[in-house]
């Protein structure tokens, strides 16, 4: 029997509409309602960890990842330009990095800088620098690729026009490619800010203060002596106050920027 | 300063195996305007960029206002600033202001001060009717009114020269108009110009020498009446045919 392909598709509807009331079923009936309240939802926990979830743990994760944010972006800036050098070798350079940086998980890096670097280096980076150093070098691979496209995307005529009214080739990439890669880069650098957010909860590793606990750190120390698991939720409901507005951010700048695109002559 | 604006020895230029312009002599007197008209692909526009050296030639010698461009060691950023060119997809800059637009070279290359750079570049927007649109942006403005920005903006270097690279081809028709009376204008306040177009009419009225190109050769030159009105040569003959009347080619309607 043919069915028409409208009816196939409504009937396939219905089928997943119907597979997801199932599924909120069981997960309604099996879970022990009760106990989950008590665990997650225990507001004496959630009284204690105020008000040092806001003015340490929330305010260390947001420095920590303004820092390697910052960082990773002079340095996916360079990266970017590298990669798009005429001169080789700085691209050979650029594409190492990138590949090695993306290709290793970030807790190594991180583990590198408690352990190797001061080997190797003799030198002892201090809480701030290890975040800006390690989240930096991780998050300036993955922003290099972004800029690098970015800058890509700007028209060759505007380049031409800057050349033809007497700019260098540096001073054109300054003052008009880069301004304008940017504008088009915005929503998935913001993407970026958002990885590195939840990336800085590796920082744990190098060995941190109480003064320095971070949003994850700060809920572990809490979880072991609460009788509860309520950490976990408030943990959890912090990073999206984090998170929720940027992702919103990114995706408002991706709009504006897609509307923007299409006039670009 | 001496008469020859431009002069252009047997200039030639490849792209890989493909060679574009073949023996390319030409001489542009100070204050005049020529007018390059050929066919789709003669090479036109890269005669136009390598008078700038947007292009690198691979042969001859290009002079402009007494400097050799051709020469391995020129300061090509400085010759630049005294050679205004004009796209034909406008290229403003997309992220500036109309006004920042004007100034940014002035500012960053001349080393004009913000408050001279701004009166230069107002001057000039009113030169082409623009003024009131200082503070746009230039996604804001329709094409005619984004090329009389570029204009405007290339005259804000006080360059010696100005090269236009069929600037009204993108426009719509009842947009060329203004542009093209922009021109006029600056030819007739003495500036030296060298235009590709399509614009037959304007080519008859304003330029004192036409070159006709093909193949990657010039095929003819001469004062516009002459190329224009009364081609010598078969292909210059073909082309103008087309151009000037593209449904019927016949000898029925003479130019
Ligand atoms: N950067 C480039 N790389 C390779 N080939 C090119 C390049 N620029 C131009 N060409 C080729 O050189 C030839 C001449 O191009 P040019 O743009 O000078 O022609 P034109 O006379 O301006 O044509 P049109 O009237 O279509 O603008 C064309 O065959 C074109 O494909
Ligand atoms: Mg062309």
């Amino acid at each position: 029997m043919a069915l028409s392909k409208r009816k196939r598709a409504t009937y396939f509807r219905y089928a997943q509409y119907g597979l997801l009331v199932l599924i909120a079923l069981v997960v309604a009936f099996t879970g022990n309602w009760s106990e989950i309240a008590h665990t997650f939802f225990d507001l004496k926990t959630v009284g204690q960890m105020f008000p040092d979830l806001v003015t340490v743990a929330l305010k260390n994760t947001i420095i920590y990842t303004i820092l390697g944010f910052a960082f990773g972006l002079a340095l996916g800036l360079l990266l970017a330009l590298m990669k798009l050098s005429s001169v080789a070798p700085y691209r050979w350079i650029a594409t190492t990095y990138i590949e090695f940086f993306r290709g290793v998980p970030a807790l190594l890096v991180f583990l590198a800088f408690t352990v190797a670097v001061p080997l190797a280096f003799e030198i002892k980076f201090d809480i701030y620098s290890t975040a800006m150093l390690a989240l930096g070098l991780v998050g300036a691979a993955y922003m290099a690729e972004t800029i690098r496209a970015g800058i890509q995307a700007v028209p060759k005529g505007q380049v031409e026009a800057a050349r033809s009214l007497g700019m260098s080739r540096g001073r054109a990439m300054v003052t008009i490619v880069i301004p304008q890669a940017f504008r088009i880069i915005l929503p998935p650098l913001t993407n970026e800010l958002i990885m590195l957010t939840k990336d800085s909860s590796l920082i744990y590793i190098v060995g941190v203060t109480r003064e320095q606990y971070e949003l994850t750190k700060f809920g572990r120390e809490f979880l072991s002596r609460s009788p509860t698991l309520t950490p976990i939720l408030v943990i959890g409901l912090s990073y999206l106050v984090i998170t929720l507005p940027l992702g919103y951010l990114s995706r408002y700048l991706e709009r504006r920027s897609g509307g923007k695109k299409v006039s670009v002559v | 300063m001496s008469e020859i604006c431009v002069e252009i020895a047997g200039l030639k230029k490849s792209f890989g195996p493909l060679e574009v312009l073949k023996n390319i002599d030409l001489t542009v007197n100070r204050g005049d305007v020529v007018c390059i008209i050929g066919p789709s692909g003669s090479g036109k526009s890269t005669l136009l960029r390598c008078v700038n050296l947007l292009e690198e030639p691979n042969g001859g010698k290009i002079v402009v206002n007494d400097t050799e461009l051709t020469d391995p060691d020129v300061d090509i950023d400085r010759a630049r600033t005294k050679i205004g060119m004009v796209f034909q997809s406008f290229n403003l800059f997309s992220h500036l202001t109309v006004l920042n637009n004007l100034t940014v070279a002035q500012r960053k290359v001349l080393k004009r001060g913000e408050k001279e750079a701004q009166e230069i570049g107002l001057r000039n927007l009113e030169r082409v009717g623009l003024k009131e649109k200082a503070n746009a942006m230039p996604a804001q403005l329709s094409g005619g009114q984004q090329q009389r920005a570029a204009i405007a903006r290339a005259l804000s270097m006080n360059p010696e020269v100005m090269l236009f690279d069929e600037p009204t081809s993108a426009l719509d028709p009842e947009l060329v108009g203004d542009v093209l009376g922009v021109m006029r204008q600056l030819a007739d306040e003495g500036m030296t110009m060298l235009v590709v177009t399509h614009e037959m009419q304007f080519a008859r009225e304003v330029a004192d020498k036409v070159i006709f190109m093909d193949g990657g050769y010039i095929v003819e030159e001469g004062p516009a009446a002459e190329v224009i009105g009364n081609p010598q040569e078969e292909r210059t003959r073909e082309f103008l045919a087309r151009v000037l009347d593209p449904t019927h080619h016949g000898p029925s309607d003479p130019v």
